[in-house]
């Protein structure tokens, strides 16, 4: 299970699972977000392809609207899965 | 080898992340196994559900250890062939603009399996990967 919480600063902290079982839900969430912002992976637990696809997709999207996109908190083995995908080079990963 | 059939659908992983936590505290294994497991098994699993719309048939996934190696398996029937072994790369130096989001799941098998091997016959694919475990 995937719980995402927005907050009105712009920061959407993640808590679970984000598995492709997960996606119908997590992208209209991902799309209502406009502004800068930070996503907090303190409480998630492990990441699939289809919930970096979303979050790839996100940063895209923040960053060509001239925002920016922060993922902070990220446990070793998910930062890990990110650098699989040549990730941590090109997003902004705290 | 343990096996169970799920349905062809990706809200299956809740219950095939479930078998992978039984099997793993039944034979002994650290729970710190199980990302590794959940990710080589929800990609190749998700690839299934995808890409072999044809068929309805449940997919058998199948579980053993050998020895200090995790053996998965995962068997679709009456499908065309698609072999994971040999889907084309992803470019890691491609500019974070110019990615695509798909492909990467495939990526992954590669990267955190120790073996992936495909087999196809009878209209049947079998992908058996193994992962080295974490003591």
């Amino acid at each position: 299970m995937l719980d995402i919480q927005v907050g009105a600063e712009g920061t959407i902290r993640l808590v679970g699972r984000f598995d492709a079982s997960q996606a119908d839900k997590a992208e209209p969430i991902f799309k209502s977000i406009r502004m800068s912002a930070v996503a907090d992976f303190t409480e998630l637990d492990y990441i699939s392809s289809a919930g970096i696809a979303i979050i790839v997709e996100t940063y895209k999207r923040l960053l060509d609207a001239g925002h920016t996109f922060r993922l902070v908190n990220l446990n070793p083995r998910i930062r890990t899965v990110f650098g699989y995908a040549g990730l941590d080079k090109v997003m902004q990963i705290d | 080898m343990a096996e169970r059939q799920f349905k062809r659908d990706v809200q299956s992983l809740d219950t095939i992340f479930d078998f992978v936590a039984d099997f793993l505290a039944a034979n002994g294994i650290p729970p710190s196994n199980s990302f590794n497991a959940n990710l080589l098994i929800e990609e190749l699993f998700t690839n299934m559900v995808k890409y072999s719309k044809g068929s309805t048939g449940d997919v058998t996934i199948g579980l053993s250890r050998d020895g200090p190696t995790l053996v998965i398996r995962l068997v679709d029937h009456g499908v065309d062939a698609f072999d994971v072994a040999a889907a084309r790369e992803v470019d890691l130096n491609q500019p974070i603009r110019e990615r695509r989001s798909g492909g990467l799941g495939l990526h992954f098998v590669r990267r955190v399996a120790d073996r992936v091997e495909y087999e196809y016959k009878d209209r049947t694919s079998t992908i058996t990967v193994t992962k080295r475990l974490e003591p």
